[in-house]
C-alpha cells in the first residue's frame, strides 16, 4: 500500500516540473522525451541527446529515463492529468494498450513527406510491428532478438569447433559441456545431476522461459491469438511439443539448470558454457573481455524445429503521445529524423539499428558479435499486438504465460495440460472487455 | 451615557485561556493531520469509491456497482493470494515475535559483544528491500547459491528454494525474518529496559527462579510492547510485497503471489483500478478484523494482569 502511494506521488512529482519547464523560455522549444533505458544504453541515448542539444540551441530535448514499467505508470498518470511527454519510447507490444486508451497519435499522416522516417528506410519486420488496426503508431529505433553466446575457452578446451545450429547439435554439444563434480557428463554411468559444476546452456528457464517457447513454437509455425484478437488459437500439439523440448533440456538431458536466476553472471564466470540472450548483453561481454580476457562469440539462435526458422524478437520504437502539445510536433519529428540518421552510436548499446543506412554501414556490420544478429533480423517474431499484452505476457505477474512457463520448467508439469489451461485463460482475458 | 466595554470577568478570561490551551495540542497535530487526511485518509476513501467502478486511470470511472466484489468470489488468483498471504503471516509473525523477544533478552544481558550483537541483528533492517531481495536470491540459488553449497557440504540434500512451489514461500519467510527481526528486537529491548530492576531483585530474594522471573515479571510488564510488536508485525506481514516482488514476482506459478502484489499488478500493470481497489478493500477489512480482535484480547489480558 505504502509503495503504491509513493509510486503515484513520484509519478506526479515527475510530471509536474516537466510541464512548467516549457513555459520558462519563450524562444526555445523544449521537447520532453521519455525512455526506459536504464542500462549502458541509457548513457548512449543521453550522449545522442546532448549532441543534438549542442547542435540545435533552438530545440532542446529533455531526456527522462526510468525503468519501463514505472515509466508507463508515470505516462498514464500524467495523461490522466491531461499532460504527456512529446516523445515516448516503448516496445511494439506495449503500444496497443495505449492506443486503446487513446493516448497515442496515429502517424501515417504525420510522417508523410519525411525524408528519413519512411518505410523504405526500414526492414519490413521492424516497420510493420508498429501497425495496429491498420494505422501506424511507432517509428522503430532498433531491433533485438535472442541469439546464442558461447564461451570460446570452454569450447576450445572441449575441442568443439562450431556452436550448435540445430536441436540435435544442441543436445550433443550440451552433453559434452555439462560436467558434474566427478567430471562425468550426462549419459555417463554414475552422472550426478544434483551436483553439476558446469552446465552447457542457460536458456532462461525461469519467468522468461516463455520467450524461448515463443521461438520454438514459431519454428513449428504456431499462432497464438486469432486475427480479430478475440480468442486464443494456440495449436496445442505444437505448443506442447515446443515446451517438451525445453523441459527435457533440464529434466531429461540435464544440460540446462533448473530455474537459474542470474544467468548472465553464470555465463561470465564460466559456470555455463552457452547463454541465450539478446544483443543488449554485448556491452557487458565486451567489458568482461577487456577486464579479464573473457573470450566469447555469438551465433544464431538454434533451429530446433525444421518447419521454419524463427526467433523471438522485439524492437524499441518512438511514439508521439496524443496529449502532447501539437505545436511541438514538428520539432519532435525533426529530432527523430536526426536520431534515425545518427543512430550508429546506438549500436554500441548492442541493439541493432533499424535504420537501413546505419544497419548496412560498414562501421556497424564490422562490429564484433553483431553478424549473427544481423542475419536473424528478417526472422524475428514479436509477441502479438494486443491491448491485453501485460495481462497475458507480463513476466513479473501471475499471467497465463508466466504461470505456464514456471509450472512446466520448474514444477515439471505436463506441457499438454499447461498449454490447454493457458489457452483457456488467454481466451477469457481477451473476452473480458 | 457612554457605554463602556463590559469588563472581562475572571470567569470569561479563564474559559478563553482554557479554550486556547485545548487548541494548542491540535495546532501541533495540524501538520500531521493535514498530511494524514490528504495522503492517507483521502486516498483510502477514494479507493473505496473506486472499488465500485471500472476505471483504467485515464478517462472517467464508470460506475459498476458491486460487480468488482462479485468478480472476487470467482477469481482463483485472488484465493491463491489470500491463502499465500495468510500462510506467510501465520509463519512469519510467531517467528518474528518469539525470535525478536529471544534476541532482545539475549542482547539485554550484560556480556561482551552485546553492542556488536545488537548492531549485527539490527543492520539488515536498514537495507533496502531490493538489496535484501537480490542478496537472498543469490544465497538461495539452487545450484550455485551459498546456502545450498553449505547444505550439500554438510551432507544434506540441496533445497530448490525459490524454484519450487513447495519451498518458495519458506525462502521468502527466511529472508523476511533475517531482514526484519532486528526491528522487533529493538522494540523489545526498549520494553525490557523499562522494567525496573528492583522487581527482579525483590523476586530473586523471594527465591524465584529464572523461568518464574520471566513468566511473572518480564512477560506481564512487557505486554504493551508485545501488543505493539504483534500488531505491527501482523500488519506488515499482511502487506508483504517488496521482497517477494524482487525474489519471485509471485512465482513459481502463483506460489508466492501475495495480496499487495496482486493489488499492484491488477491496478497498475493491468490498469484495472476498480478491481484492484476492491481487493485493497478486502485487505483493509481483514486487517481491521485482526486489529479489533487483538485490541479486545489485549484489554482482557491487561485486566487479567491487573486483577
Amino acid at each position: 500500500m505504502k509503495k503504491l502511494f509513493w509510486r503515484i506521488l513520484l509519478a506526479s512529482m515527475l510530471v509536474l516540473p516537466l510541464g512548467g519547464l516549457t513555459l520558462a523560455q519563450d524562444d526555445v522549444v523544449t521537447i520532453e522525451f521519455w525512455g526506459g533505458w536504464t542500462g549502458p544504453d541509457g548513457d548512449i541515448m543521453a550522449d545522442l541527446v546532448n549532441q543534438w542539444n549542442e547542435e540545435n540551441p533552438g530545440i532542446q530535448v529533455n531526456l527522462t529515463i526510468q525503468q519501463w514499467s514505472p515509466l508507463f505508470d508515470a505516462f498514464v498518470v500524467s495523461a490522466s492529468a491531461g499532460e504527456s511527454p512529446d516523445i515516448l519510447a516503448m516496445h511494439p507490444q506495449e503500444m496497443p494498450q495505449f492506443v486503446e486508451l487513446g493516448l497515442l497519435t496515429p502517424l501515417d499522416d504525420v510522417i508523410e513527406g519525411l525524408e528519413a522516417i519512411n518505410p523504405d528506410n526500414y526492414p519490413a519486420s521492424a516497420w510493420n510491428a508498429n501497425i495496429y488496426q491498420g494505422a501506424l503508431y511507432g517509428i522503430p529505433l532498433d531491433l533485438h532478438m535472442h541469439g546464442l553466446y558461447y564461451n570460446l575457452d570452454i569450447f576450445e578446451e572441449a575441442g568443439i569447433e562450431a556452436p550448435p545450429a540445430t536441436g540435435e547439435e544442441l543436445l550433443e554439444i550440451g552433453r559434452m559441456l555439462t560436467i558434474d563434480e566427478n567430471g562425468l557428463h550426462p549419459g555417463d554411468d554414475g552422472f550426478d545431476p544434483d551436483n553439476v559444476v558446469q552446465y552447457a546452456i542457460n536458456m532462461h528457464t525461469n519467468h522468461h522461459a516463455f520467450f524461448q517457447w515463443w521461438s520454438l513454437y514459431n519454428q513449428l509455425g504456431g499462432q497464438l491469438i486469432s486475427e480479430d484478437g478475440t480468442e486464443c488459437v494456440m495449436d496445442l500439439d505444437k505448443a506442447a511439443e515446443a515446451w517438451q523440448f525445453l523441459q527435457d533440456l533440464v529434466y531429461v538431458h540435464h544440460i540446462a539448470p533448473q530455474g537459474q536466476t542470474d544467468y548472465a553472471t553464470d555465463f561470465l564466470s564460466g559456470r555455463t558454457a552457452m547463454l541465450i540472450d539478446g544483443p543488449w548483453r554485448m556491452p557487458a561481454l565486451e567489458a568482461a573481455e577487456e577486464e579479464s580476457g573473457f573470450r566469447w562469440a555469438s551465433a544464431r539462435y538454434p533451429q530446433v524445429f525444421d518447419e521454419q526458422y524463427a526467433v523471438w524478437g522485439s524492437s524499441h520504437i518512438f511514439t508521439l503521445p496524443a496529449l502532447a502539445d501539437p505545436d511541438k510536433q514538428d520539432e519532435a519529428l525533426m529530432f527523430l529524423e536526426w536520431l534515425a540518421a545518427n543512430s550508429a552510436a546506438w549500436a554500441e548499446s548492442g541493439q541493432l539499428p533499424a535504420f537501413r543506412a546505419v544497419m548496412e554501414s560498414e562501421e556497424f556490420q564490422s562490429m564484433y558479435g553483431r553478424e549473427a544478429f544481423i542475419e536473424m533480423m528478417p526472422y524475428e517474431v514479436l509477441f502479438p499486438n494486443t491491448p491485453k499484452y501485460s495481462e497475458i505476457f507480463a513476466s513479473n505477474a501471475p499471467t497465463p504465460m508466466m504461470v505456464m512457463a514456471q509450472n512446466i520448467m520448474l514444477e515439471q508439469a505436463d506441457p499438454r495440460t499447461e498449454v490447454e489451461a493457458a489457452c483457456e485463460a488467454i481466451t477469457s482475458i481477451l473476452a473480458t472487455p | 451615557m457612554r457605554i463602556l466595554p463590559r469588563p472581562r470577568t475572571a470567569a470569561a478570561e479563564a474559559s478563553r485561556l482554557r479554550f486556547r490551551r485545548q487548541l494548542i495540542p491540535y495546532l501541533f497535530l495540524l501538520p500531521y493531520l493535514t498530511f494524514f487526511v490528504l495522503f492517507r485518509l483521502g486516498p483510502a476513501l477514494a479507493g473505496m469509491g473506486i472499488s465500485f467502478t471500472k476505471w483504467s486511470i485515464v478517462g472517467a470511472p464508470e460506475w459498476v456497482g458491486l460487480s468488482n466484489y462479485e468478480a472476487m468470489t470467482r477469481d482463483p488468483r485472488l484465493s491463491a493470494a489470500v491463502t499465500n498471504t495468510l500462510f506467510f503471516t501465520g509463519l512469519t509473525v510467531p517467528l518474528l515475535v518469539v525470535l525478536g523477544l529471544a534476541l532482545a533478552m539475549l542482547m539485554n544481558q550484560p556480556h561482551r559483544g552485546r553492542a556488536l550483537g545488537r548492531v549485527a541483528v539490527f543492520t539488515p533492517y536498514v537495507l533496502m528491500s531490493t538489496v535484501v531481495g537480490v542478496i537472498w536470491t543469490w544465497l538461495l540459488e539452487k545450484d550455485f547459491g551459498l546456502i545450498n553449497v553449505y547444505l550439500s557440504q554438510l551432507g544434506f540434500e540441496k533445497v530448490p528454494w525459490l524454484v519450487d512451489q513447495s519451498t518458495a514461500m519458506y525462502g521468502i519467510v527466511l529472508t523476511t525474518v533475517w531482514w526484519t527481526v532486528g526491528y522487533n528486537m529493538v522494540l523489545f529491548l526498549a520494553g525490557l529496559q523499562d522494567i525496573p530492576t528492583e522487581l527482579y531483585e525483590a523476586a530473586r530474594i523471594d527465591g524465584a527462579n529464572a523461568w518464574q522471573l520471566f513468566r511473572r515479571i518480564t512477560l506481564p510488564l512487557l505486554a504493551p510492547t508485545t501488543f505493539l510488536v504483534l500488531m505491527l508485525t501482523i500488519i506488515n506481514s499482511f502487506q508483504v510485497f517488496d521482497q517477494v516482488y524482487v525474489m519471485t514476482s509471485g512465482g513459481p506459478g502463483t506460489a508466492t503471489l501475495t495480496l499487495v502484489q496482486y493489488i499492484y499488478t491488477t491496478a497498475f500493470q493491468f490498469r484495472k483500478m476498480g478491481y484492484g481497489a476492491a481487493i485493497a478493500c478486502l485487505l483493509f477489512a481483514i486487517l481491521i478484523i485482526f486489529a479489533l480482535v487483538q485490541t479486545r484480547a489485549y484489554r482482557r489480558g491487561v485486566r487479567g494482569v491487573a486483577a
